[in-house]
């Protein structure tokens, strides 16, 4: 799957639903092209070994990639999306990132959540130095730039260059502030809600937060 | 004045010169999100948590310059695993031979981790 | 189809209680500039760098313990620590109120001077 133009927030196709309730030793519809790596077959390989030792199951690691393939992504453009049309919520999701989740029925499972606010004053930009830290049950996956050695190690002290190759400008006079999320907290940006949206529904709203703009890296704009 | 930072591991890299971003997402083939699932689900069991996981990527030392993000994340699973005892080099050995014969994968493909884990 | 053992009781807040906190919101921090061996969660570049407390996050195990299968207890309480950017990084481009902020465990912590924050030393 190298497809540059791929899509997080695009729905997958339903024909390519299939069912490995039996089989998923050898699944032979879900593999990438070209003969598996050392690390794809150490990683089976483990998998297998767990399901024999009974401390985990086939089904468990499915239902997992479901929820991170089906679920998690398109969670925080709902939850900000509230955020933009209830400024009550908003406050809450600020104070509390997990407790407002809940409120919306989206239960982060162990994610302690921050949101933090970009206001005409101050842009955020989130990154995990160490590691790749992110708020997976909200956002599901980090992209690939995000776990790069170059996004982890520039972005902490020159975020405005690296904003600048993500097509994001800031005026000087905005306060850029990066967030580290190198413990036990996981952070989500709210960002401004742009011009042009009077009475948008939360539906649509959540059309215009992609994961970019809630990592920081870009902000929403209504499209042309 | 440039001190040699002690103590610090390879993942440690905030503040680093470093190049340009590749700012398009390349997303996770299937073996990735399998694996992203696998440890996931180990961590739910309690079979391992994030903080031995990620001390065992930091672990990798100059192999984690090398590897990519999966590549780093099934290995500190497999230090883990090893580790704690609940699998040995044999029987991953053994279900990695299985495994490579299911993929027809051929026997001259000899791999550093083959190697290491026959020894 | 299998499923759980058991359903898991996940926390209802993203803080936890911190009873014990030595800091409080606003204080003058400093992060400690020592380099033990083994697994922290303290970046090297903050290391020295002096900050500011901008909210308590709650007491959690100890991850320098976790990482070896120890439990990590008593907890230590967690803080978010906000540091200027020109403080942090000796030829910081951007201008002077841009700031980063991350968390920082409260044993990794030292009260600092009313002094305005300049690095002391090179950087590490």
């Amino acid at each position: 799957m190298n497809d540059p133009k791929f899509d997080y927030y695009a729905r997958k196709n339903p024909e390519h639903e299939h069912d490995h309730a039996h089989d998923d030793h050898a699944p032979v519809n879900e593999h990438d092209h070209g003969p598996p790596s050392e690390y794809e077959i150490l990683s089976r390989a483990m998998q297998e070994l767990l399901e024999q030792k009974n401390l985990i199951t086939a089904e468990q690691v499915r239902k997992r990639m479901e929820l991170f393939e089906e679920e998690f992504p398109y969670r925080g453009s709902q939850v900000i999306a509230r955020a933009w049309v209830d400024p009550a919520f908003k406050q809450r999701l600020l104070a509390d990132g997990r407790a407002a989740c809940a409120e919306m029925g989206t239960v982060l499972e162990a994610e302690r959540l921050i949101a933090v606010e970009n206001t005409s004053e101050v842009h955020n930009v989130i990154v995990c130095t160490l590691c790749s830290c992110y708020p997976r049950a909200l956002l599901g996956m980090p992209p690939t730039w995000y776990k790069s050695r170059n996004y982890r190690s520039r972005v902490v002290f020159e975020p405005r260059t690296v904003l600048k190759e993500f097509g994001t400008v800031l005026p000087d006079q905005v306060t850029v502030r990066v967030h580290d999320s190198n413990a036990d907290m996981r952070y989500v940006v709210i960002p401004m809600r742009p011009q042009g949206t009077d009475g948008w529904s939360e539906e649509q709203l959540a059309t215009l937060l992609t994961r970019d703009t809630l990592v920081g890296v870009t902000v929403p704009h209504v499209p042309a | 004045m440039t001190d040699t930072p002690l103590n610090k591991g390879p993942h440690d890299i905030g503040g680093e010169p470093a190049g340009p971003i590749d700012t398009i997402d390349h997303g996770m083939k299937f073996w990735e999100r399998q694996a992203n699932a696998l440890r996931s689900v180990a961590q739910a069991n309690k079979i391992t948590s994030t903080d031995e996981l990620r001390r065992a990527a930091e672990d990798l030392g100059d192999k984690y310059r090398d590897l990519q993000y999966f590549e780093i994340t099934t290995s500190a699973l497999r230090t883990v695993l090893l580790e704690k005892g609940i699998v040995t080099e044999q029987e991953l050995s053994k279900k990695m031979a299985e495994i490579r014969a299911r993929f027809n994968v051929p026997d001259e493909m000899e791999s550093p981790l083959k190697k290491k884990a026959s020894t | 189809m299998a499923s759980s053992q058991q359903s898991v009781i996940y926390p209802a807040s993203t803080y936890t209680p911190a009873p014990a906190h030595r800091y409080n919101i606003g204080d003058r921090v400093r992060v400690k500039r020592a380099f033990p061996p083994g697994h922290q969660r303290t970046p090297h570049y903050i290391r020295g760098k002096q900050g500011m407390i901008e909210r308590i996050c709650g007491a959690f195990p100890n991850p320098e313990e976790l990482a070896y299968g120890f439990d990590g207890k008593p907890e230590k309480t967690l803080y978010r620590v906000r540091f200027p950017q020109k403080h942090v990084w000796p030829h910081y481009a951007g201008p002077s109120h841009d700031v980063i902020e991350m968390e920082i465990f409260e044993h990794w912590l030292e009260p600092a001077s009313h002094d305005d924050g300049a690095t002391h030393g090179g950087s590490s």
